[in-house]
């Protein structure tokens, strides 16, 4: 008997008994549905979210380290932050450590007054090098970033974020306007695409950016960083990256055990994997007890094929008399259960997709259509299948085709 | 064409006594011929005849399907012996439920290893004379009706040798003596039958009667008169 002929039989067989199969398939509709909607909806979200962190912390690729042990406690300024990370720190990181791929030299401080004629704000000022544009994914809406030029000339120019634009411009054009910093004239060369609020709610675009050369030599007049950005060529590398700058750091401030560091490291990585594990937690609940479902779903499939072989013992015992094999007898019970979990599984991807579909759009989520889901529903029904028909069809094959004949 | 051989065959019973269903039966059966296996119940006819079926085998002797030694065989060739060259008639009709009378007559074309073919089908069931039925479940069909699909299932994949097992048992006297007709004219085509019976009537239209007492045969008669006889040895 070929495959094809037995699907066709299996498919003829359950379309004859279309009430048991309908409840054969149920347990299975159920569990894959969920299934498929909770993995997409999970993957959706989890999506958002790390979408929404990118946003808050820049590329989420990156080591940030801090001068100072632990963490300093309130908004770092210039004054609390201990000078120990130095602009070399920064050049060694990127020349010595091969998992990164650049180092963002950053000295910020708050409350600074910026003024613009009759103006004033006080954004987080950040001195920076020319890379932090590309580190952060930072765009600008007009004009350009910080320069190597910038940097290297010391020169007093200013991007500013799209809060500050507002506060001290309104609707005036900004490029090209001098505002005071501290009271040392800069030139307005850009404006930075807005990123929203951040994690707290805060905007992430009340900031101001100088080179980080000007902002150390003519405006904060240290020579430390309160911050240095490590893009990593690879976000998997995280921790041998930790570990390297760990050491490299330690040899070049000369620290021997058991003196412990005198910076901080934080792996943004680690903080987003934070994140996504709250809502991980729930949908691995819900996704157990959906496995569950799936899981129950198989055993209806087994307990009522165990019934419908003892039902079709006479089928069974004709199939033998007029030349089925045992393994033909097996082959089409065990593709009747397949056939049943497939579908079942069909119906359930269908319901699945629809519902998530549906709630993605009822939420604003992006629309998560997540083949692997579809797959691995695919697959879990057809193991499902397998797994819970092979009883029942090892069953059917031995029946003893005399004694079924008789009866 | 069935060469017996001493053949016994011994069940078990559940409590794990040992019951002789036939004891050294020997016998042979040339093609063509029209013969009853006829014995009171228990006397090991149909465990004769299901050894003969290749449903069975025996605990001990041989059994010949045309020169073969089928006992010997795996699952799978006697399947394919089973699939080939034997048609099985039962009393109790045995057709599926919740399919049709063609459908069911195709079963055996299904493991027959060629194309599943309608229209031989139904020019089986036409040959039964059942061709105007085809598509009736079997509970639409009456006794006689349901065993002429069965005989047309038997018959569907051509084979020499067809076995009956009291296919008259659960029919009225008008509809068994038109299923024996039926028969007759099957061996007339050339076609080996052996139908187990225990009725003597029934026995009457065969050209040789074989009788089972205890497991044992104890008489093989040919009728030498038997018009219908015509190809008996």
């Amino acid at each position: 008997m070929n495959v094809y002929r037995a699907i066709a039989l299996a498919l003829r067989t359950l379309s004859r008994n279309r009430l048991r199969t309908c409840f054969m398939m149920l347990g299975v509709v159920v569990g894959i549905s969920s299934l498929t909607a909770l993995s997409s909806v999970g993957e959706s979200t989890r999506q958002e979210t790390m979408h929404r962190f990118k946003r808050m912390v820049g590329t989420f690729d990156t080591v940030i380290v801090r001068p100072g042990a632990g963490r300093t406690r309130g908004m770092p300024s210039l004054t609390t932050v201990p000078p120990t990370l130095k602009f070399e720190d920064a050049k060694a990181i990127a020349a010595e450590v091969p998992e990164v791929l650049r180092v963002a030299e950053v000295q910020n401080a708050f409350d600074v007054d910026v003024k613009y004629r009759e103006r004033t704000d006080a954004p987080a000022i950040f001195g920076v090098s020319s890379n932090w544009m590309a580190l952060r994914d930072d765009e600008v809406a007009q004009g350009s970033g910080i320069t190597d030029e910038d940097v290297q000339a010391l020169a007093r120019v200013a991007v500013i974020g799209a809060d500050v634009k507002a506060v001290l411009f309104a609707d005036e054009d900004p490029i090209g306007r001098t505002v005071r910093i501290a009271d040392v004239p800069f030139q307005v060369k850009g404006v930075l695409a807005s990123r929203g609020a951040g994690p707290g709610g805060a905007s992430l675009d009340n900031l101001l950016l100088v080179p980080v050369t000007t902002a150390s030599r003519r405006l904060f007049n240290r020579d430390f960083l309160t911050m240095l950005i490590a893009q990593l060529k690879d976000p998997e590398q995280g921790d041998a990256a930790v570990a390297r700058i760990t050491a490299l750091l330690r040899e070049r401030h000369h620290i021997v055990p058991p003196a412990a560091d005198d910076f901080t490291m934080t792996n943004p990585r680690a903080a987003m994997a934070r994140v996504t594990e709250v809502g991980s937690t729930l949908s691995k609940v819900l996704t157990g007890v959906a496995a569950l479902a799936t899981l129950i779903g198989g055993v209806v499939i087994m307990s009522l094929m165990l019934i419908a072989v003892s039902e079709r013992r006479k089928e069974i015992g004709v199939r033998r008399s007029v030349g089925a094999s045992r393994q033909d007898i097996m082959v089409q019970f065990l593709l009747e259960a397949l056939t049943i979990s497939a579908l079942g599984g069909l119906v359930g991807i269908a319901i699945g997709v629809g519902g998530t579909s549906l709630a993605t759009w009822l939420q604003h989520l992006p629309p998560a259509l997540v083949w692997r889901a579809i797959g691995g529903a695919v697959t879990v029904s057809v193991a499902v299948g397998l797994v819970f028909g092979l009883h029942p069809a090892w069953k059917a094959s031995n029946v003893d085709p005399i004694a079924a004949l008789r009866a | 064409m069935v060469e017996v051989s001493r053949v016994s065959k011994t069940y078990r019973r559940g409590d794990g006594t040992p019951v002789a269903a036939l004891r050294e039966v020997t016998f042979s059966i040339a093609a063509g011929e029209f013969v009853t296996i006829r014995g009171a119940s228990g006397s090991g006819k149909s465990s004769l005849l299901n050894i003969i079926g290749c449903l069975d085998t025996p605990t001990s002797g041989t059994y010949r399907l045309a020169g073969e030694d089928v006992c010997t065989y795996t699952d799978k060739e006697r399947s394919k012996v089973r699939c080939r060259r034997i048609g099985f008639v039962f009393q109790s009709f045995n057709l599926l439920p919740r399919t049709t009378a063609v459908e069911n007559v195709e079963i055996p074309m299904v493991y027959g290893g060629g194309w599943v073919d309608r229209a031989k089908a139904l020019a089986t069931l036409r040959r039964v004379g059942l061709g105007e039925r085809a598509q009736h479940f079997a509970t639409e069909l009456s006794g006689g009706e349901q065993q002429r699909v069965a005989i047309a299932r038997a018959l569907v994949n051509d084979p020499p040798l067809l076995l009956a097992d009291e296919p008259t048992g659960n029919l009225d006297s008008v509809a068994g003596e038109s299923i024996m007709q039926l028969l007759t004219t099957l061996h007339r085509d050339g076609r080996t039958i052996i139908l187990v019976t225990h009725d003597e009537h029934v026995a009457s239209y065969a050209s040789r009667e074989l009788v089972l007492r205890d497991g044992q045969l104890v008489s093989d008669v040919t009728r030498a008169n038997q018009p219908l006889a015509s190809a008996t040895q």
